[in-house]
């Protein structure tokens, strides 16, 4: 990963860090969201909610569209592969290398 | 797997006797054949590092302290890699069983780098984790994929 990546990364996850920004992340993944229905959810108040998608419009996880007089947001999931791939490798990376030691145990034991 | 909530945990039971897993785990060779080069030397508080090439997303340095050497049982060394993860504890107990070891490996800390680590716990845990990434953000890799072949 090249240095911007893994900065970009970084943002990510701190825009993610957040449980209503990750609500929020869960209601668009039904599909487009008008504003109004994203904030109904929610016991904080419509223009914290305008914060925490700007948050996420920022990063790119998000983008949002004007139809009439209402906002409309849109998941963009590609910006959580990122994480999602940096997660997956480093899991691997234990299961990889506890079957590798039982091979290194199984040499051993043979001489 | 299992997910704590502090980072992660794997039990493996290995067909050998604990002395032998403990030799694995604590000589510098051996942990080079199995997990990855490295300058270790088994000593509380020695610091040293693995190095393994690097590849996408990982420069493959971790820098390491021995934390506890309790011998035959218990080795826990600090492990620090690349951004965002942030300083964490990996910490390998033995457990003679009857048909051999029981190595228990937790890799903890994660809560102690702040929102972005925490991150890491929550999305590897089971709230947040099962129903977007197990679920819907597969669905709509899957849907992505789909239309950049089309």
């Amino acid at each position: 990963m090249t240095r911007t990546a893994q900065h970009a990364t970084e943002d990510v996850f701190t825009a993610i860090a957040h449980p209503v920004r990750r609500r929020l992340l869960d209601l668009l993944a039904e599909g487009e969201q008008p504003v109004n229905r994203l904030a109904t959810p929610f016991e904080v108040s419509r223009p914290a909610i305008s914060q925490h998608l700007r948050v996420l419009l920022q990063v790119g996880l998000v983008s949002e569209r004007r139809s009439g007089r209402e906002r409309r947001y849109r998941l963009h999931p590609d910006r959580l592969r990122d994480v999602r791939d940096w997660l997956a490798t480093y899991d691997r990376f234990w299961q990889e290398r506890l079957t590798a030691l039982g091979a290194h145990l199984d040499e051993e034991s043979r001489q | 797997m299992t997910v704590t909530d502090d980072g992660i945990v794997h039990e493996v039971v290995y067909p050998h006797p604990v002395g032998r897993v403990w030799a694995a785990l604590t000589d510098s060779e051996a942990l080079a054949d199995w997990l990855m080069p490295n300058d270790f030397e088994p000593r509380v508080g020695h610091r040293f590092t693995f190095r393994a090439e690097s590849h996408a997303g990982w420069s493959g340095i971790v820098r390491c302290q021995v934390l506890e050497l309790a011998e035959p049982r218990r080795v826990a060394l600090s492990w620090e890699g690349d951004p965002p993860m942030p300083l964490t504890i990996v910490t390998f107990t033995l457990e003679p069983v009857e048909d051999g070891t029981r190595l228990r490996l937790e890799h903890t800390g994660f809560a102690a780098g702040g929102p972005p680590a925490l991150t890491v716990r929550d999305l590897l845990g089971q709230g947040w984790g099962s129903k977007l990434l197990r679920h819907s953000l597969p669905a709509l890799l899957d849907r992505m994929a789909a239309r950049e072949r089309g």
